[in-house]
């Protein structure tokens, strides 16, 4: 189980590597927000303390970039299906499971990366952190992702057309995204928003990521979040898992 | 027996807008085939050949039926056939991004092939692939690539292979090497099961084969037993009224049958028979517009087991 899961990481990890500049486009948008809005958002709301504004601005970005980075990768898996490659893999005596959670499992480690690299921009504009905010926020995103990970997974497997997937996508991303408070926190807005805004999956890492970047590592939305995270992630992935066993027997 | 397969069935259910919609893919499927034969299944697009294959693949699972492959059962041990099967579907499964050699390297590790990369290196000279191994997949050309897709199936030398029309879309030349690639496996003991609708195909590759139309098997033999068992030559002709030429020259053949304007009369002595055909189509003031005499093809067996010509049937690009 774990070494049919490790050959397959190790397969998309190598795919990954070989055309390392895919994931760098991944961190375009959310590298755009820092650069070019959050210095609007520190003169509108901080008074021009870029620092502190990206206390409260980078979390909704690395967010972001769980929520599109991992949904793209999935687009990659209806060709799969489409040419034969997953059924190919699918009469080898591997472990079914593996197949799906190795290329999740890739799709973490890449964005782990990614969130690393976008923090140190961050950090490189005024963001002051902690070591142990820093390393807890990966560790969330890291769940975050296994989580948008398996939703992508299971609507590519389920759907097997990349017009109906990018469809449903794009008519989800943007509330979701919306919601989350990514770009401005919900507390801004009124009772109601911020109501609906907490039964959406991606308010929670937002929320905690921010708690996180403040230095409040006690905060009761962390441990939330976490749980949420995980527990979507588990229904997610093996939501997907299934939809594998539905189209290979 | 490698193979044996008994009333395997299977029906898909979609749900459209209008309402569930039922196909019976394969409606009862009997194969039986001995180590070391080339089997091929032939039949028209859409008579159950894919379904057929992929349940024996462990791909989908048989609504009913049984079958042991390889000495192992098919609902039982899928794990066990998995490993004594190379699997080869039409699509090829081919990546576009990666190089044929880390494909079929990574293969050898899933079927966990104790040295990969001398495997790899053994399955893709074998199939001359060596020169462009390190290609992306995406540059290779059609007959390459579907080089590449067996290479992939073979890598960890399985005892039966199969092959899910093969050579569809190749052009005549590497059709030719296809077969004498697939011909070679045979010499090495490996059982090749393959799917096809060229009639060519399945009498020149195969040593037994089941016609499947509409998910039956409606004939299974060697290609010779079948063609003998519907006649030894066939004198097919075109004329101005072939419903009473029909009538007229069939005392003297086995059968006579039109088919779209066309008579085909099956004869055990094609030659002897034909002078006689000829006169007797004068005395009765039949005029003729063109005469051929071949001898019987597996297209005149289909024909026979289900009124249609497979050419006919099979009509696509």
């Amino acid at each position: 189980m774990i070494r049919d899961t490790g050959l397959f990481l190790g397969h998309e990890l190598r795919n990954t590597f070989r055309n390392p500049i895919w994931p760098m486009f991944g961190i375009m948008q959310p590298v755009m927000y820092l650069l070019l809005f959050a210095p609007l958002f520190a003169g509108m709301a901080y008074g021009g303390d870029l620092g502190q504004a990206l206390t409260m601005f980078a979390p909704g970005m690395l967010v972001i970039t769980a929520l599109f980075g991992t949904m793209g990768v999935a687009y990659g898996t209806i060709y799969e299906m489409r040419s034969g490659v997953l059924e190919r893999i699918a009469v080898t005596p591997t472990w079914r499971p593996s197949i799906v959670l190795g290329r999740m499992l890739r799709d973490v480690a890449v964005l782990v990366v990614q969130s690393f690299m976008v923090i140190l921009i961050a950090l490189l504009m005024g963001l002051r952190i902690g070591p142990a905010g820093l390393v807890l926020t990966l560790l969330l995103l890291a769940v975050t992702g296994l989580f948008s990970s398996g939703v992508a997974y299971g609507l590519a497997l389920s759907l097997g057309d990349e017009n109906a997937m990018g469809q449903i996508m794009q008519f989800f991303a943007l509330p979701l995204m919306l919601l989350s408070g990514a770009l401005l926190p919900m507390a801004l807005g009124p009772d109601w928003l911020e109501r609906v805004a907490w039964f959406t999956p991606f308010y929670h890492p937002v929320e905690a990521g921010r708690a996180l970047f403040a230095g409040n590592l006690t905060d009761v939305s962390i441990p939330l979040a976490f749980a949420i995270m995980l527990g979507l992630a588990a229904l997610t992935v093996t939501w997907s898992v299934r939809s594998l066993r539905k189209i290979t027997g | 027996m490698i193979i044996d397969a008994k009333g395997l069935k299977k029906t898909f259910t979609s749900r459209g807008r209008k309402g569930t919609r039922t196909v019976e893919a394969v409606r009862g499927v009997d194969l039986e085939v001995k180590t070391g034969q080339i089997y091929g299944v032939l039949g028209p697009n859409g008579a159950g050949k894919t379904t057929t294959i992929r349940m024996l693949a462990t791909l989908i699972r048989p609504d009913a039926g049984t079958a042991a492959i390889a000495g192992h059962d098919l609902l039982k041990e899928p794990a066990a056939i998995r490993r004594a099967l190379g699997y080869v579907s039409q699509a090829g499964g081919v990546e576009e991004q990666n190089s044929p050699r880390r494909q079929v390297m990574f293969a050898a590790r899933l079927y966990g092939v104790a040295d990969a990369a001398a495997a790899t290196d053994r399955v893709l000279k074998r199939f001359d692939l060596a020169d462009i191994a390190d290609r992306p997949g995406r540059t290779l050309s059609g007959g390459q690539k579907r080089r590449v897709s067996i290479a992939l199936g073979l890598v960890h030398t399985p005892p039966l292979l199969f092959l899910d029309e093969p050579t569809t879309g190749l052009d005549p030349q590497n059709r030719a090497n296809l077969w004498d690639r697939i011909r070679e496996l045979r010499e090495q003991g490996t059982t090749v099961l393959l799917s096809t609708h060229y009639l060519e195909e399945a009498d020149a590759l195969c040593d037994r084969l089941a016609i499947v139309d509409h998910g039956v098997v409606v004939a299974e033999g060697t290609p010779a037993e079948l063609k003998r068992e519907v006649s030894g030559d066939v004198v097919t002709l075109r004329l101005d009224e072939p419903e009473r030429a029909a009538a007229v020259l069939g005392p003297l053949a086995r059968e006579a049958r039109v088919d779209d304007q066309v008579l085909r009369v099956y004869v055990d002595d094609g030659e002897h028979t034909l002078p006689k055909l000829l006169s007797e189509l004068q005395e009765q003031r039949l005029a003729l517009t063109s005469i051929s005499l071949d001898r019987a093809t597996l297209d005149d067996v289909f024909l026979a087991k289900t009124g249609r010509s497979l050419r006919d049937t099979g009509a696509e690009a």
